[in-house]
C-alpha cells in the first residue's frame, strides 16, 4: 500500500540537520504500524511524507496508486489526502465550531455537506461516544473527548488510511487506553489502515501490529511486535522495551544462560497448571524467574532448569508450550 | 457657561474625535488585516513562505511603525491636501491616522494569526484544503477573538493620536484641551477634555470586550 524507497530529507535551516538518511519501508494493507523513536528521531518527518505534508529530497515514495509523491500536482495531493485521514497530538479542534461542524470540516473544503453528511457525522459521533455533544464546543469538552471528535473527523471523508502523529501524548494514561481501544475497534469495523508515530512503548504494545524503532533519521528495527518484544537487539529499542516491563536481558544476565529456558503459551495452557505438574511428575527442581503476559494475550515465562533439561522440554512441547533456549 | 464653555462645544469636539477614531478604526482593520496576513503568509512557516518578500513587508512595516506621529502628519500634507482637498478638519486627519495605525495592527494581527495558524495549517492542508481555504476558512476565522482584541488596542491608540492630530488643526478633545484649555490657560476646559476622551476610550474597551465575547464560544 505504501512503499518508501531510499528517501532522504534535510531540513533548510541554518544547522541542515539531517531529518531521513535514506529510509527504505513499506506498509502492508490491514494492519497498525507503529513507529516508535525519541524526539528528533524523524518519526513525524516520515508520515508527514505519506500525505505529503513534508517533501523529500531523493528517492520516491508511493502511496497507493500514486507514485513519486514529491512530483504530485496540487489537485492529486489534495485528492491523496482526502484518502488519508490524520489525528494529531492534541485534538487541534477548531475552538469556533460547535463539535459537529468539525467533524463535518474536512468536507467542506471540497463540497457543501449534504444531509447524508449529517447522517454520517452523527453516527461516527455515535462510535466515538458522543451522540450527546453535536452542538457543544470543543472547550466544553475534556481532552479524551476532544481527541475523540479529532477522530471522527479523521473519519469523515472515508479514508483508506489514518496516520497519527503522538494521538495520546497530552492524554493521561486511563484515557490513553480508552483512546487507543478506540481507534483499534475503528479500524477493525472500517477496515481501515493505522500508522501510529508515537514515543511511547505502551502505545505500541497496546494496539500496534508491527513496529518500526526510529533512532536520528534512520530506521535502526522493524518486525512483528512480537519479534521487536523478544528479539530486539538494538538499544533503543531495548530501552523502550525496558519501559514496558517485557526487557528480558537483564535477567538472563543475572543468571547463568545455559540453564534458562524460554516459554511462550496461549490461554487454553494456563489453566492446566502445567509447571506444577511437570515437578510433581519428572520430580525436578526449577524455579520461575519471570513470568508475563504479552500484548498479543499470550503468556511468557523464563524457567531456570539446572539438569535435566531434555525432558523438562518434551514434557512441556506434549503440553504445547513452545519452548526455546535463551541463547 | 457651567463649563466654562457652551455645551455643546464639547459635544462637538466629542463627535470629532469619535469620528476620527472610529472612521480610521475601520480602514485600518480591514488594510491591517491584509497587511499582517501578508506578513504571516510570507514567513516561515506560513503559508506561502517567501523570505525575500516577507523582509521586505516587515521592515516596511517597522520603518511606518517607528516614524513618530506628528511627523507623520506633516510628512503626509502633500498627501492630504491631493486626497482630501484640505490639511485642517477631522477629515484631513485620517489619512495620518490610517498610515500610522496600520502598521501597528498588522503586527498584530500577524502575531494572532501565526498562534492559530502553528495548530491549524497541518490539519486543514491534511484534511485536503488549499492554502486559501486554510487562510480564510479557518485561520482567520478562528483568530477572531485576537484581531478584535488587537483592534481594540489599536482604536485606543488611535483615540490617543487623534488629541496630537487635534493640537494641529484637525479639531476634536484635543484641540479643545491644547487650543482652549492650555493656550488660554483654562484649566477647567483641559480637565473636561481629559475626562471626556478617558470615557470615549472605556466606552471602546467595552464595545471591545462585549464583541470578544459575542465571538468566543463558553
Amino acid at each position: 500500500m505504501i512503499q518508501v524507497q531510499n528517501v532522504s530529507k534535510q531540513y533548510r535551516n541554518t544547522d541542515n540537520e539531517i531529518a531521513l538518511d535514506n529510509i527504505s519501508i513499506s506498509f502492508n494493507e490491514g494492519f497498525i504500524h507503529g513507529i516508535i523513536g525519541i524526539s528528533g528521531a524523524g518519526k513525524s518527518t516520515l508520515i508527514r511524507l505519506i500525505n505529503r505534508l513534508e517533501t523529500y529530497d531523493s528517492g520516491d515514495i508511493q502511496v497507493f496508486e500514486y507514485t513519486n509523491l514529491r512530483r504530485l500536482n496540487k489537485e492529486s495531493t489534495r485528492m491523496l489526502r482526502k484518502r488519508i485521514g490524520m489525528i494529531f497530538q492534541s485534538d487541534h479542534l477548531l475552538a469556533r465550531k460547535t463539535v459537529i461542524e468539525n467533524i463535518l470540516l474536512p468536507i467542506t473544503f471540497h463540497r457543501k455537506p449534504t444531509p447524508e453528511d449529517y447522517d454520517y457525522a452523527e453516527s461516527l459521533l455515535k462510535e466515538v461516544g458522543l451522540t450527546e455533544y453535536s452542538n457543544r464546543y470543543p472547550s466544553q469538552l475534556s481532552g479524551g473527548q476532544r481527541q475523540r471528535v479529532g477522530i471522527a473527523r479523521a473519519l469523515i471523508n472515508k479514508p483508506e488510511l489514518i496516520l497519527c502523529d503522538e494521538p495520546t501524548s497530552a492524554l493521561d494514561v486511563i484515557t490513553t487506553g480508552q483512546i487507543l481501544q478506540l481507534i483499534k475497534n475503528l479500524a477493525k469495523k472500517h477496515h481501515l489502515n493505522v500508522i501510529i508515530v508515537t514515543h511511547d512503548m505502551h502505545v505500541i504494545k497496546e494496539i500496534c501490529d508491527t513496529v518500526t524503532v526510529m533512532e536520528k533519521g534512520h530506521i535502526v528495527e522493524s518486525g512483528t511486535l512480537d519479534d521487536i518484544l523478544f528479539k530486539a537487539k538494538h538499544p533503543q529499542t531495548r530501552i523502550f522495551i525496558r519501559e514496558i516491563g517485557l526487557d528480558l536481558s537483564n535477567i538472563i544476565q543475572s543468571h547463568d544462560p545455559n540453564q534458562l529456558l524460554l516459554l511462550k503459551f496461549d490461554e487454553s495452557v494456563v489453566e492446566q497448571s502445567i509447571i506444577a505438574k511437570m515437578i510433581n511428575e519428572l520430580h525436578i527442581d526449577t524455579s520461575i524467574v519471570y513470568a508475563n503476559v504479552t500484548p498479543n494475550k499470550k503468556g511468557i515465562m523464563v524457567l531456570q532448569v539446572p539438569s535435566q533439561q531434555e525432558s523438562v522440554i518434551h514434557f512441556l512441547r506434549d503440553h504445547k508450550v513452545v519452548v526455546e533456549h535463551v541463547i | 457657561m457651567l463649563f466654562d464653555l457652551e455645551i455643546s462645544v464639547y459635544l462637538k469636539a466629542l463627535w470629532e474625535t469619535a469620528y476620527m477614531t472610529i472612521a480610521s478604526t475601520v480602514f485600518v482593520f480591514l488594510l491591517g488585516l491584509i497587511w499582517g496576513a501578508l506578513l504571516y503568509a510570507t514567513d516561515q512557516d506560513g503559508l506561502w513562505e517567501h523570505p525575500q518578500l516577507h523582509k521586505i513587508i516587515s521592515i516596511l512595516t517597522s520603518a511606518l511603525r517607528s516614524i513618530p506621529f506628528l511627523i507623520l502628519i506633516v510628512l503626509l500634507i502633500p498627501f492630504t491636501r491631493i486626497l482630501v482637498g484640505t490639511i485642517l478638519g477631522p477629515t484631513a486627519a485620517l489619512p495620518a491616522l490610517i498610515v500610522g495605525a496600520t502598521p501597528f495592527y498588522a503586527r498584530i494581527v500577524e502575531i494572532a494569526l501565526h498562534e492559530t495558524g502553528s495548530d491549524l495549517k497541518e490539519t486543514g492542508l491534511s484534511f485536503g484544503a488549499t492554502k486559501l481555504q486554510v487562510l480564510l476558512r479557518i485561520i482567520i476565522p478562528e483568530s477572531l477573538p485576537a484581531l478584535i482584541r488587537g483592534i481594540t488596542v489599536t482604536a485606543i491608540a488611535i483615540a490617543g493620536y487623534t488629541s496630537i492630530a487635534g493640537a494641529i488643526g484637525a479639531g476634536g478633545l484635543g484641540n479643545l484641551a491644547y487650543l482652549y484649555g492650555y493656550a488660554r490657560n483654562r484649566i477647567f476646559v483641559t480637565i473636561a477634555s481629559t475626562v471626556l476622551i478617558a470615557l470615549f476610550i472605556l466606552f471602546l474597551q467595552i464595545i471591545g470586550d462585549l464583541f470578544v465575547r459575542k465571538t468566543t464560544p463558553k
